[in-house]
């Protein structure tokens, strides 16, 4: 099995690109809501976002084997910080921290290229491998294939055919694997979805619905919310439609191609101006024709509660139905939001 | 353990801080009669640039400290919750929003729309978004943001090339989109001038820092924490000079006759983190047990010029690329590495028997790494090192009970490390 490098990134801006162009599986790294945060705990106060200080624990338990080296890459004020902590306590010789730019323009375009351009250095002299432009165009060319399978087969979820559940599960799959491996898989799952293979199987009662809020990587939490009555139509999520809404245009630049991709794609809560956010949001509630939004924070997530009055009050403004909803990055956390969720459906 | 009564003397020169604040806030009102520009701005970005053009500087943060030392931000910070705000954001984010909802005066922390803003993510990520959050609910006044990467442990001097030269590019661009919107050219000769009076603020600062390594402490937190102010909202200007070269050359008399701010002192604390303004007394309780603390990284990091190789002459001739680099180079969010490095280096030189990390719950990005540094403190160098919980704005987050238990027998702790 090909080695390796991990990242964690609690937006999308991590060039899975240039790993796959030096010859690594670019693996995401996700948080696990099993785990109890005993040794993370130690290095990041409580009060600090549950979602990082769990991928840390991740991290400090030991992950694969076939890691071999970390990027961590900006976000927000946890992943700036929490770099430190993972490099002082999550051993691996390579390490890199990639400044994604808080903000859009030519200027930071120029700063995100010289980035990734010493990224590229670094993983060179580390790994004694050559990342031609060349061997990066073929990833983009490799992951551009995969973003257009998933914008396709992102459509099924609202014909009734695809859960949000599944399909949520395959974009995890995509952000952890071998992405040739993964293009094929994807190519079939379409197959059998435009030969109506897959029977339409979403009930009738359920509520279309979109998804928002911070990384949301627990499938199990989108089937939690599928048995409550919602299906889940559309997302904004870096684990869904941001992940794939663009693809990167291949001027033969290939690094500032791959920058400016980055820098093009919807934006999120963690960069500027992120109360842009919303009018994504609704053209995505508008063209799904939505019945509400359920939006998700994990506790602690400050780019995202900064954001929450700006975004409830537009979509009231549009009179879209909205739920709020704060929790902690543990399973048992999601029954206590039951309530909440069967009233909302209710109204819905 | 044995208490003692005395209190520390604060400087005479200080109190004429007071009076600098006065001033501030004087010219503020001056503008908004006038009809001059005003702008806001985050701590660390560069004030300099708006003496520069003439503009009024306005900092939230110096204004929700006042909230805090007039004991009204709780109330302002329950008034932003009400909105939607969140228990765990920045409580100088919710005291300004809650300030401004209430129209709050000048005196108790109030504050208006500027012209412009201008925040940058040097300390966080929170001051962009803060800023966005006023920006869009006063009628989206016009919005700057420089960004600054960060630097981590294992950032190389390469790395912070580029880095520099993209705030600088930014700070260039500051520059011309103010000089637009206020329709004023940029003045080179005097930015010369303004520069040249931070870096003299910052010196007098610097030097009544280092007579703080001499035994008795001359000065204590009465003097700095206060002496902050025209350091966060004045760098550029002459009359704050007058005021610092004051309250060194009495420091120095104080070390000359060996008097020290704390009579009988008996332990040398560092304070790391922002303090409760709603609860300033909090440092007196410490000299109760002969504490006095004797260095402040926080108000330390306001004197900017700290980089050795950042002359003078550098600096005025070369404004735009001095800011640049004291954007990168903070003390108050220093990498691990070199957090840890710089607390070595200060604990020896001012003579440290203890050191207090403030875990902040409004800080998170100050907070991150403080369980390392503590127990590197204590393993690499057997000082003692105590985290405690607190707010810097929010007193409800404040357990007060619990802190001085803490404080007690960490007490006893610096007492039985000095009889060795």
């Amino acid at each position: 099995m090909a080695s390796k490098i991990g990242y964690v990134d609690p937006s999308y801006n991590t060039p899975e690109e240039l790993i796959i162009a030096a010859g690594f599986i670019p693996y995401r790294i996700f948080g696990d809501p099993t785990l109890d945060l005993v040794d993370a705990d130690k290095y990041v106060p409580p009060n600090h976002c549950f979602w990082a200080r769990n991928c840390l624990q991740r991290g400090i338990n030991g992950l694969d084997n076939e890691i071999k080296g970390i990027i961590i890459t900006h976000a927000c004020d946890c992943s700036n910080r929490e770099y430190d902590i993972w490099y002082h306590h999550v051993p691996y010789d390579f390490y890199y921290y990639l400044n994604a730019p808080l903000k859009r323009g030519e200027i930071s375009l120029k700063f995100f290229i010289n980035d990734l351009k010493e990224l590229r250095s670094r993983l060179e002299e580390r790994f004694g491998v050559e990342i031609t432009d060349e061997k990066i165009s073929e990833a983009i060319k490799l992951t551009n294939e995969i973003r257009k399978g998933l914008k396709s087969i992102s459509e099924y979820r609202n014909k009734g055919v695809l859960l949000g559940s599944e399909f949520h599960a395959i974009v995890k799959n995509v952000q952890t694997s071998e992405k040739r491996d993964i293009l094929t898989n994807i190519k079939d799952k379409l197959n059998k979805l435009e030969n109506n293979e897959s029977l339409p199987h979403i009930d009738i009662g359920k509520k279309k619905v979109l998804l928002t809020g911070s990384v949301l990587d627990d499938t199990d939490l989108l089937i939690y919310l599928e048995n409550l009555g919602f299906q889940i139509v559309i997302d904004d999520l870096c684990l869904g439609t941001r992940y794939f809404h663009n693809l990167i245009e291949e001027t033969g630049n290939p690094i500032r191609d791959i920058a400016t991709y980055h820098l093009k794609k919807p934006i999120y809560s963690t960069e500027y101006p992120s109360l842009g956010r919303f009018d994504f949001l609704k053209e995505l509630a508008k063209r799904y024709q939505v019945q509400g939004v359920i939006y998700i924070v994990q506790k602690f997530c400050e780019p995202l509660l900064y954001d929450y009055p700006f975004i409830r009050d537009s979509f009231k403004e549009i009179g879209m139905p909205f739920i709020f909803l704060e929790k902690e990055y543990k399973r048992e956390s999601y029954k206590n939001m039951t309530t909440r969720l069967e009233a909302f459906q209710e109204i819905l | 353990m044995t208490e003692q009564k005395t209190k520390s003397k604060i400087l005479k020169s200080s109190l004429k801080v007071k009076n600098l604040i006065g001033r501030h806030y004087l010219a503020i009102e001056q503008a908004y009669r006038d009809g001059s520009p005003t702008a806001w701005a985050t701590s660390g970005t560069s004030v300099e640039m708006f003496y520069t053009f003439n503009v009024q500087p306005i900092l939230p943060e110096n204004a929700a400290t006042i909230s805090a030392a007039q004991k009204v931000s709780k109330g302002y910070i329950e008034s932003a919750e009400d909105l939607g705000f969140s228990y765990d954001l920045c409580s100088y984010f919710k005291t300004n929003v809650g300030a401004m909802v209430n129209n709050a005066p000048l005196d108790l922390g109030g504050i208006r729309p500027p012209t412009f803003m201008v925040a940058a993510d040097v300390i966080c990520d929170t001051h962009v978004k803060w800023f966005q959050t006023q920006s869009k609910r006063y009628n989206n006044i016009p919005l700057y943001i420089i960004d600054v990467p960060h630097v981590t442990s294992n950032t190389t001097n390469k790395q912070k090339e580029y880095y520099r030269t993209y705030v600088e590019e930014q700070m260039l661009e500051l520059l011309d989109w103010i000089s637009e919107l206020i329709n004023k050219e940029y003045d080179e000769e005097k930015s010369k001038e303004v520069i040249s009076n931070s870096y003299e603020l910052s010196e007098y600062w610097i030097k009544i820092f280092e007579l703080r390594k001499k035994i008795p402490c001359p000065v204590s937190t009465k003097d700095t924490f206060g002496g902050l102010f025209p350091l966060f909202t004045m760098p550029g200007l002459k009359s704050p000079i007058r005021v610092f070269k004051n309250m060194y050359e009495e420091t120095k008399e104080r070390v000359d006759n060996g008097i020290g701010a704390l009579e009988n002192e008996q332990f040398r604390l560092l304070f790391e983190g922002i303090p409760f303004w709603y609860n300033l007394k909090f440092f007196s309780v410490l000299e109760r047990w002969g504490a006095i603390i004797v260095f402040e990284p926080y108000t330390y990091a306001f004197g900017k010029f700290l980089d050795p190789t950042m002359t003078k002459d550098y600096i005025i001739n070369n404004p735009i690329k001095a800011m640049s680099k004291v954007m990168l180079n903070i003390w108050y969010v220093y990498d691990l590495e070199t957090r840890v490095k710089e607390f070595k280096r200060v604990i020896k030189e001012w003579s440290i028997d203890g050191v207090i990390l403030h875990n902040n719950l409004s800080c998170r990005p100050n907070a991150c790494g403080m369980y390392d540094l503590k127990q590197r403190l204590m393993d690499e160098e057997g000082i003692p090192s105590l985290v405690i919980d607190s707010d810097m704005n929010d007193p409800r987050k404040m357990n007060e009970e619990q802190l001085k238990n803490q404080l007690e027998s960490f007490m006893e702790i610096l007492q039985k490390n000095k009889k060795r």
